[in-house]
Order: C-alpha cells, then structure tokens, then sequence
C-alpha cells in the first residue's frame, strides 16, 4: 500500500511539475533553453575530450608500448627529438631484458610516388617499418597474415582504403605496386590491414620493408627513426630510462669520441652541451609530446583541461540560472508550499516534488541539447578539427550519461530552490504579504556575479587570442609572404628542371624564380648541420644549425633584407664556398659583423670544409612564433624539390592552369601540386585560430546564458516591484529614475564580477601567451573592453524590463492589491 | 477537545513587549461550533493559529485531546492535526495547478490513503456538494463561492474533528457566504463536526451556538 501510493504521490509530483512549468511558458522557456544551451555545449566538449583522452589505447599492448625519445644540446641549440639512432633498438633489445620487442618507422623521405593505372599520385601517408611493427603495435588484417609480410624485402602492406583506391578490391594479396623511387621499384603486396583507427597518434596508409628505405644504417649519432619498444609485462619503464646513460658510455660516447673529439661526457656536458634519452608512453603521445618530428600534429593536454574547465562552467551557469529563476519565483510557489504544509505535506514530500520538477525540466533540456548536437556537430567539426558522426554521440556510454546527466543537473540546480522553498512556514506565506524580492537576493546577487566573472574572463580571453592571432599576421616577419606560388614534387622533372622554369618565366604575371627546397614555414623541408668557428671541431666550437641550399634568386624573390654582405651571386665564381648566415647564427658565434669569417661544416668522420661568410641576412621567421629565430644559414647548392614563383595573384586561375599546363607536358603522369606561402604560413597557427573561434563561440554561448537568467530575473524584479515603481510615479519618479533605479543594482554586480575577473583572467591568458616566444602585450584596455562589452549586454538586456516596467501606467499595478 | 490555559504570545519591539495574545484561558468541547470576534489586530486569527498549530504561542499550555500540544516537536504537531483539523481560507488558497479533483484529493496523498478509497472519498465529496461537474476545472475557472466549496470540500476530505475557518466568508458576496454558513451548521448539527471560525460579522456569528470576543489579545467575552 505504501508503495502503491508512493506511485501516486509520483504522478502527483509530474502532474504538478508538468502544469506548473506550462503555466510559466515565459520562466520555463528561458530555463530550457538556458539549461539546453549549456547541455549542448557540455555534450560537444565531452566528445572532444574524450576522443581526445582515447588515442592509441586500442593497442592490445598499449600500456606496454614507449617511444624513445633525445634531447641533444649542442653548440648553442637545444633539439627535442622523437626520433632515435637506427642500431639504438636493437642495442637496447640486446642489453636489456625487460625488452621483449622493439620496431622503428622511417619515413624521412616524405611522401611517395605510387602508380595508378598509367599516373602516378602523391601519397603522403607512407613509411618504411620494421618486420616486427606489426608484433609492437595492433592492426587489424583484412587479408595476409601482418605479423610476417614485411620480413622480405620488396614488401608492402596496406590499408584497406588504399586497396580499393589503388586495385578497386582487397584482394590483392601478391600484386604488384609501383613507387618512382629510383625510377620505378615494385613491392609485393603481403597484406592488407583495416584502416587505421581515427585515434591514433599515427595513421599510416602505407607500410614499406624497412630494406628498401635506402638509408645508410650503422650511424649512432643521427637520430632519424621513430623507435617504439614493447616492455615485457611488468617492466618498469622508469628504471629502464635510468639506465639510458649506461647505453651513452658503451655505445655512443666511443664513436663520438673518434668523429668529434669528445673525450668524455663529463667535458662534452661542462661545456654545456647535453645528450639524454627519455621514453614517452604510446598512451601519452597525443596529447603530451611536443617534440620533432612528430608522425602527425598532435593535441594539447592544455586545451582538453582548459575545454574540461569551459564545458563545466557552462553547465555550471545554466544550473545556477536554474537556480536563480526558481528562487526568484518562490513567491509564486510559496503560496502552494503553505497550502501543501496545512494540508498535511511534509517537508520532505515538498522537496521530492521540486526536484521532480528541475529533474523534468533537466530531461526536457536535454533532449532539445542532443537535437542541437546532432545539427551542430558538421559545425563543430569544423571548429574542432574532428570528424565525429551522429553515432559518436549514441555510444552505448554516453546514452547512460544522458540519462544519468539530467538526474544529476536536476538535482544539482533543483536542491537549493528545493530546500529554499520547502523551508516556507505556511504561516507566513500564507497571509500573502509575503515578500521575496530582497530576502534571497544576496544569494541572487552572488550567482549572477559567478557567471559574469566567468563571461568577462572568456571576452578577455577570446580578445586576447585573437590579438595575438593579428599580431602574428602583421608583424614584420623578415620576408614577403604575399604572391608566392610554390609548386613541389619538382625532382620529377628531372632534367627538365630549367627548360620548367624558363617555360613559366615565360607567361604574364610570373615576374621571379626560386628553386629551393627551404621555405621559411614550418611544413617545408629542414636539413640541420654541426658547423665549427675552427678548422677543427670540437665539443666547444661546435655549433648546429639549419642549412638551407638555395640560389641567387631566393633573398630577393622572398624579399629577405641584409644586414651586412652581399647575397650570392652569379658574377663570383667562388660563391660555391659561400655562405650566408642570420643574425642569431652571428651572435652565437659572438661577434656583429662575421662577413669574411670562416664556418667549417663538419662531417662523419671529423673532417671539416671550409665556408666564407659573405653575408649576414638579418632574421626572419622560419618557424612558428612559439619559437625563438634559431641559428640558420644559406649555401648555394641544389635543393630543387620545390620551386617558388613571384606571381600576380589579380588572375591567379587562369594562371595556375597554363602553369598546370606546362607541368603536365614536362612531367606527364606525376601530380602537380602546389600552395601559396601565405597560406602555408597561415596554417602554422591553425590551431590557435581553431582555439580563438572556440573561444569565440564559447564566450558568445556563456554570456548568451547568463543573459537569459539575468533577463529573468529582472522581469522578475519588475514584476516583484511593481508596486514600489506605481508608489513612486504617483509620487513624481521619471522614467529614468525607475530605469536607472531597476538597472543599477545588477550594473553593480557586473562591476563586482569585473573586478574579481580582471587578475584571473590576466593570469590565465599570461599563461597562454607564454607559448609564445613573440606575443602582444597584454594592454589593460583588453580589460577594460572586456568589462564594457558586460556591462553593455547586461544594461541590454535589463534595460528593457527597466523601461517596460517603468512606462506603465502606475493606476494598473497599484489597482492589483 | 481543546484546553488553553495561560496562553500568551508577543512580539518584542525595542524594550517594549507587545502582546498578541495574554493570558487566553479557554475550553472547547466536542462538537461545539464557536465563533471569534474582535475589532482588527485583536489576535483573533493568531489565536486561530495557535490552535491550529500554524503557530505557537510563548507561553502557556495547550492540551489537544489530553495531549500536550506546548511540548511537541513540528513533526509531532503536522502529525496531530493533519489527522485531526481541516482548514478554510479566506482567500480559498487552493492549489493553481491542480483540478478540482485533485485539489480535494491532496490532503488523502498526505495521509497514504489507498487509491480506491481516495477515489470514492473524493467522489462523495464532489457529490455531496454538487460539483462533479466541476471535477476536471482549475481553480481560476470557478467564481470564488465554487472556489470556497471546493476549500471547504477539502478540508473534509480526511474526516476531521475540528475546522478552523479563517473568514471563510470574506470574499463572498452575502448569498454565497450564507450557503458557507449552511454547510457549515449543517456539518455541525449532522456530522459533528467541531467548527471554530473567526468572522466579523454578527450575521455569521449567529449560526453559531458560542461567540468568544477578543480585545488586544485577551478575551473579553465567552458566551
């Protein structure tokens, strides 16, 4: 019986919640679509973040799999490697037990040529790989058996997408498949593997032998190949890194002694130079490696913390909306509270039934938000750089999350209005002079000022992203990035590299040239060399730096200024012994002005040739602005797998295709691809525009959200005051005096959240700029922009209940009583 | 039923100490349908209060069918008189959100009465005062006559001994208050029901078979 009647109290509680929320469609429409807008974007960041959390865990030996990684000072330079030696692995297998496997990926060469019927297209997605990859890392087979197909030379595997782009099935286990390395080599098709999954930190399409990868293996100095060990079960990866510098001492330490003249790690590391082996867990390299050269662009541990904080913020305002609008209506409600407590309620029963009612309102929300989700997801793909599908959203986890989600915001946003309300004596709200436009209004107060700090801290923010974006574009980078076309793969052409060139030097609006494979953006091609300031190098003159062949062309087409010399030129014979370096590369040798000065390039084996300085180019940006400038320097030698045109862009189509034109008649068969330099450089800060407009968008969504609680509660407060405001225009009070009167209370409070919001956000977003080797100053009228934007929203949308309340005719609301 | 002996309740203002109730001394016997009276501010709904348990008074005993009410924790008292007082309104104060129906049937909620019996409670109800076809009607559809009957229906609804009437009259226009008053005496006579109200009027105090005049919180008469 008592159940049955629990039941019945139950339908009570919706039947009542239910006619309530219809009843007051104006509260009830803002608290849903308060509530749905921060569910929306709870539900959106949820899925990034934890696909984000997700990489490489499908591997069967995930926890067991590090990549070994190097930090190398030298010289001057500091290097962040994710690559190790070519015999480290199978040393490290050697020495010690606790290694069950190790694999490495090579894929220094870049993309390869491979042949489709009579053309062949560019494929980016390739390495050459160890035999034992597929015993390291989990794949699923389409057809061969993955675990043997790469022990032969001349193998390959690839993805089952790649099969039916190439072969039009996967049956194509013994096939044949062609790549342009030294003209043609053909590779067996030894297997077939499932595309590799979204969530890994590398998605290769094509898995060559490592025999065919044409390096020169035996070289314990060069770092070149990713290495990934396999640790038995149990292995500790922290005590095998502690035994790294035993692996330097018999190793390393003998060759370097005969090819550098080091003579031991204590003399190389006192003259501050440094060599040191890490792992890095498989795990862990999505979102906390940030070294060189990763397999693909990695995410942010910083951004999924900071999009965590965001996503529970936003949820946290529509709550506290919730909250703010149930109390503010509790003058409503306190009437039937009374009722209910004579006739015999219980406060407990009260509290039940308005949680039943927030909880309702939590899943009405909550459907709308999916709905939202599921039309904005193209969107926020857009804006996360993701590509989920609406099944992403109905995973077996997360649909229990939306049933269990509202229950909790429910409970969460319906507990304190819950207790306030069933809190009532009936006695007082009863004789209906009850009153509750100030008495709960410092709680009030206080929930509007968490979400207006919260508001001004994502405007700083978002401000502050986006003059930091503008200040990369603007700032002088030390070369012209506008209306330069590159065209790559240009080694194609053979032997028909300058007849290429003269044929578009031909065409109208091509007004220079350039062939070189360095171009100053991030993505381009980089070569890295120890040079020394004596003939002979040892672990003091030595200095690394990029080294970057180019031709007489290059400083002008790029618009590069010196600072002292000349730049190379036809008219000296004798520049094929030339170099130019920049400014850091000067400084680092210690003086102004190098011109006629020495550089010795070193080479394997200790030997060194000599350079003359004839130049100083002053610095320009090479890399992102994340990076200070390093030590870069410029030689004429052949570097032509690329080609850069000065181009009149006014008709950039039409050009493009005669240039298309050429190409095709000069390297029938292979891809013509090409990019603009300023676009190139654009894309080194995706990632920062990506955040900018998330910031954008979030920023926009929060205040969007408070504004609706905020219009709430003041057309609350007119209603509440009504009253007061006839009394007062009875008695002479203006429009303006009213409006002023209603709005001023909540300016104050954007003003007390301001002043809470300023040194947080000025924290946060120092933090933020000191990614940045150059950033913008963090100007205090960020700040005060900031504050004026709230205020402005805030005096917006109160204003207009302000001005509704104080225009009407105070006959009507003194009649009322 | 009801024994007050010494009953006082005040309000400090300043220094001073302002008396709603002093001294009330009084007994009301099953059965019995007492009227209070008294200029505004006299204390007559405070006293109204009290012995409905809304309130409670600072000083005083207060004996409700021998039990002693003074000493009781909340809980206890919301105990006691949801199974013993059903209270009327001046101002109704039905439920907005809830139908006809289901305004009676709320007080039966409270006291995990079983469904079928509810219904046929509730049913009587409706009956007895000729608003079944008003059932399914929310309280904003019915003139305030309807909406006192539909108050008063639900005070009856859990049987209880005693109703506290708070000028269940006050906002009716004379014929629909002397309907109230013929349920009221009717309820008295047939179902001997104990009524206590507090009324201004000498019209409606004369339905009763005892009328208590209070001045500035102390009685003044008992007849």
């Amino acid at each position: 019986m008592k159940q049955l009647n629990n039941i019945d109290m139950l339908t009570n509680h919706w039947k009542i919640a239910y006619r309530s929320l219809v009843k007051n469609k104006f509260f009830t429409t803002l608290n849903i679509v308060g509530l749905a807008a921060g569910l929306t974007c709870f539900l959106l960041i949820m899925l990034y973040v934890t696909n984000e959390l997700r990489y490489d865990r499908y591997h069967e030996n995930a926890d067991r799999i590090y990549r070994i990684n190097v930090d190398i000072v030298m010289g001057g330079t500091e290097l962040n490697l994710a690559v190790a030696s070519d015999p480290m692995g199978e040393l490290l297998k050697k020495d010690y037990p606790e290694i069950e496997e190790y694999t490495r990926i090579y894929n220094s060469s870049g993309a390869k040529m491979i042949k489709k019927g009579s053309a062949f297209l560019n494929e980016p997605k390739v390495a050459h790989v160890d035999s034992t990859y597929f015993d390291v890392f989990s794949a699923k087979a389409v057809a061969g058996d993955l675990k043997h197909a790469l022990d032969e030379p001349n193998t390959v595997v690839l993805s089952r997408s790649m099969a039916e782009k190439y072969f039009g099935t996967t049956d194509v286990i013994g096939k044949n498949l062609e790549t342009n390395e030294n003209g043609s080599t053909l590779y067996k098709i030894t297997g077939v593997m499932e595309d590799v999954p979204k969530q890994s930190h590398y998605r290769p399409d094509f898995l060559f032998a490592m025999e065919n990868c044409g390096y020169q293996f035996g070289q314990i100095l060069s770092h070149n190949f990713q290495t990934y060990l396999l640790l038995k079960t149990g292995a500790n990866p922290a005590s095998l890194e502690a035994k790294f510098p035993g692996y330097i001492m018999r190793h390393v330490l003998p060759v370097a002694q005969q090819e550098m003249q080091i003579k031991s790690i204590e003399e190389f590391e006192q003259s501050g130079n440094k060599l040191q082996y890490s792992l890095t867990a498989l795990t862990d390299i999505h979102l906390h490696s940030n070294r060189f050269p990763e397999l693909a662009v990695n995410g942010n541990i910083q951004y999924v913390y900071i999009f965590s904080a965001v996503a529970l913020f936003i949820l946290l305002i529509a709550c506290i909306n919730f909250m703010n609008l149930a109390t503010a209506r509790s003058a409503n409600r306190a009437r039937e509270v009374g009722i209910r407590k004579v006739l015999g309620s219980g406060k407990g029963a009260l509290v039940k039934q308005f949680l039943t009612e927030s909880t309702l309102l939590a899943y009405v929300s909550i459907g709308i938000a999916l709905l939202c989700a599921v039309l904005l997801l193209p969107l926020f793909n857009e804006l996360s750089g993701k590509q989920f599908v609406i099944r992403d959203l109905f995973t077996p986890g997360s649909v229990s999350i939306y049933l269990l989600l509202p229950l909790l915001v429910g409970l969460l946003a319906g507990t304190y209005p819950a207790f306030f309300l069933s809190a009532f004596q009936p006695l007082q709200v009863l004789k209906s002079k009850f009153s509750t436009g100030s008495s709960k209004a410092g709680l009030r107060s206080t929930l509007v000022v968490v979400q207006f700090v919260t508001s001004i801290i994502l405007i700083v923010g978002t401000i502050i992203i986006y003059r930091q974006l503008n200040y990369i574009q603007t700032r002088n980078i030390g070369f012209n990035k506008e209306q330069v076309l590159v065209i790559n793969n240009t080694y194609t052409l053979d032997t028909q590299k300058e007849g290429f060139r003269n044929e578009i030097m031909k065409l109208s609006g091509v007004t220079g040239s350039t062939y070189s494979g360095f171009i100053p953006v991030a993505e381009s091609a980089r070569t890295d060399r120890t040079f020394s300031t004596q003939a002979t190098m040892t672990s003091s003159s030595g200095l690394n730096m990029q080294i970057w062949g180019i031709d007489e062309n290059y400083i002008p087409l790029l618009g590069m200024e010196m600072k002292y010399g000349r730049n190379f030129s036809k008219e000296f014979g004798t520049d094929s012994s030339a170099i130019i370096i920049n400014e850091t590369t000067a400084a680092l040798m210690g003086l102004d002005n190098p011109v006629g000065k020495k550089l010795y390039a070193g080479n394997n084996g200790g030997t060194t040739e000599p350079y003359t300085i004839i130049g100083v180019v002053k610095n320009f940006h090479f890399e992102s602005m994340k990076q200070q400038i390093g030590p870069v320097a410029f030689w004429l030698k052949p570097a032509d797998w690329s080609i850069a045109f000065k181009v009149n862009t006014s008709q950039i189509k039409a050009l493009l295709s005669q240039i298309e034109g050429v190409w095709n008649k000069m390297a029938p068969g292979m891809p013509f691809e090409y990019s603009f330099l300023d676009e190139s450089f654009s894309r080194m800060y995706e990632a920062e525009q990506r955040v900018g407009q998330l910031a954008l968008s979030f920023a926009i969504l929060t205040i969007l959200i408070a504004c609706l609680g905020l219009f709430g509660l003041a057309a609350f407060m007119a209603e509440q005051r009504n009253k007061e405001i006839g009394v007062r225009k009875v008695l002479g009070a203006t429009v303006q005096q009213i409006v002023s009167l209603l709005t001023r209370d909540f300016l104050k409070l954007v003003g007390i959240a301001a002043l809470i919001a300023f040194p947080l956000a000025w924290y946060a977003m120092n933090k933020w700029l000191e990614n940045f080797a150059f950033k913008t100053s963090l100007g205090w009228w960020v700040f005060l922009l900031a504050g004026c934007i709230a205020a402005l929203i805030a005096l917006l949308t109160v204003g207009g209940q302000a001005i509704k309340a104080a225009i009407t005719n105070p006959i009507k609301s003194l009649r009322s009583e | 039923m009801i024994k007050l002996e010494h009953i006082s309740k005040w309000v400090n203002q300043g220094n001073n100490r302002i008396f709603l109730l002093k001294d009330i001394n009084l007994g009301i016997e099953d059965g019995e349908f007492v009227s209070i009276m008294g200029p505004s501010g006299s204390g007559k709904s405070t006293l109204l209060n009290v012995i409905g348990m809304l309130d409670t008074a600072d000083e005083g005993s207060y004996q409700f069918y021998e039990q002693p009410v003074h000493t009781m924790k909340e809980k206890q008292r919301s105990q006691l008189y949801k199974q013993h007082i059903g209270f009327v309104f001046q101002a109704y104060h039905l439920i907005d959100e809830l139908t006809v129906y289901e305004n009676i049937e709320t007080p039966l909620l409270y006291q995990d009465t079983k469904s079928s019996e509810r219904k046929a409670l509730v049913a009587d109800m409706l009956d007895r005062f000729n608003i079944v076809g008003k059932k399914d009607l929310f309280p904003a559809q019915l003139s305030g006559g309807q909406q006192q009957l539909v108050g008063i229906a639900r005070a009856l609804i859990a049987k209880p001994k005693l109703i506290l009437a708070d000028e269940p009259t006050g906002n009716l226009n004379s014929k629909q208050g002397e309907e109230i008053m013929d349920i009221f005496t009717q309820l008295n006579k047939e179902d001997g029901v104990t009524i206590i109200q507090v009324t201004h009027s000498e019209k409606n105090a004369a339905y009763s078979n005892r009328i208590i005049h209070l001045l500035d919180g102390r009685i003044e008469h008992n007849r």
